[in-house]
């Protein structure tokens, strides 16, 4: 790492989804919950799984790891909530984490081009090069996606009933 | 590992504490406010209910009348796209011209606060609920009592009324 490249480096942290590890922005990180219960309600919402009381909020939990893993998310699992931009607004959001996270500082490189565009960046760490996930880019692009989405949530509440 | 917290312990709240009733469909928890429900009753009570002839809203099959009042039976199963049971209570609701089916009351009680719908929220759900409560370690979903029918659809719903009324004016005169 040179000069430049300090001035260029930031807090991540590291995060497994699936069999994936990606990192997120540290500046929008506010905690790793433990595995809480998970309220499921009729909703139609695309990506929303439920929602997680957290210090009193409800936080809705996005189950991202269907998109970027290509399975649900197993259900003892780690939540980690990160700030979702509305406009000049912010609320919290979740999405599941398998094991531990990691605080990393790195400089940030752009993106492959033929990524997805919730890819804001790549880090390296070691010898490994780790995608930078947009969390609200990623939202966004499953919300354009699934304007016809069947209800979320229903099978799941009826299955733990 | 915990990073700093850095977001308000507070949620956007809309109300103090409110009365609701909870009650389940399809053993899905919900709560409505207590004086947005006019009147619980039996389904088995119901039998002057008529059925309405219309396809176009699957989840209204008759109507009810109540004080002079034709109100819409709105299965809650089919419009929260739930597993369809049999409903034993229905609950003629103040505000509106609706009926709705339910499984079970399960009890009346007090919540401290209405959390707002998370902006996460997109759907349906929007007109579905007002907004979420936390009670007893449960996130209970808040019925908005006028998300049971969109006024496209009470117009639709009153025209098939209508045509079902002219029809039998029409059937009438032709007996005699």
């Amino acid at each position: 790492m040179n000069a430049t490249d300090n001035t260029n480096a930031k807090s991540y942290v590291l995060v497994q989804i699936g069999n994936r590890q990606f990192a997120m922005s540290a500046a929008t990180v506010s905690e790793l919950a433990p595995p809480v219960r998970l309220h499921h309600f009729p909703q139609s919402s695309p990506l929303v799984a439920g929602v997680i009381v957290r210090r009193g909020r409800i936080v809705p939990v996005y189950d991202v790891s269907r998109i970027l893993a290509g399975k649900n998310s197993p259900a003892h699992r780690f939540y980690l909530v990160a700030a979702r931009d509305f406009g000049s607004a912010s609320e919290p959001g979740a999405i599941p984490v398998d094991g531990e996270c990691e605080l990393v500082t790195a400089p940030i490189q752009n993106p492959d081009p033929t990524s997805p565009k919730y890819i804001s960046g790549t880090l390296t760490i070691g010898e490994e090069n780790i995608q930078v996930l947009d969390l609200n880019a990623l939202v966004n692009s499953a919300n354009a996606g699934s304007a016809n989405a069947e209800p979320n949530g229903i099978e799941s509440a009826e299955n733990r009933a | 590992m915990k990073i700093a917290a850095q977001e308000p312990t507070k949620s956007r709240r809309v109300r103090r504490t409110e009365a609701v009733i909870l009650f389940t469909v399809a053993n899905q928890l919900f709560a409505i406010a207590a004086d947005s429900v006019q009147e619980i009753r039996s389904t088995d009570s119901l039998g002057a209910a008529l059925e309405i002839e219309q396809q176009e809203i699957p989840k209204v099959r008759h109507t009810v009348e109540r004080n002079h009042r034709t109100y819409f039976v709105v299965n809650a199963c089919i419009h929260f796209g739930l597993r369809v049971v049999r409903p034993t209570l229905v609950l003629i609701l103040r505000q509106v011209r609706v009926a709705v089916l339910v499984d079970k009351i399960e009890r009346m009680t007090e919540v401290s606060a209405i959390h707002a719908l998370p902006r996460a929220f997109i759907g349906v759900e929007c007109r579905w609920y007002r907004g979420l409560a936390y009670f007893e370690d449960q996130v209970i979903p808040v019925i908005n009592p006028l998300g049971f029918l969109t006024a496209n659809e009470f117009k639709r719903l009153d025209g098939s009324l209508a045509e079902a009324a002219s029809q039998r004016t029409l059937e009438g005169a032709v007996q005699v």
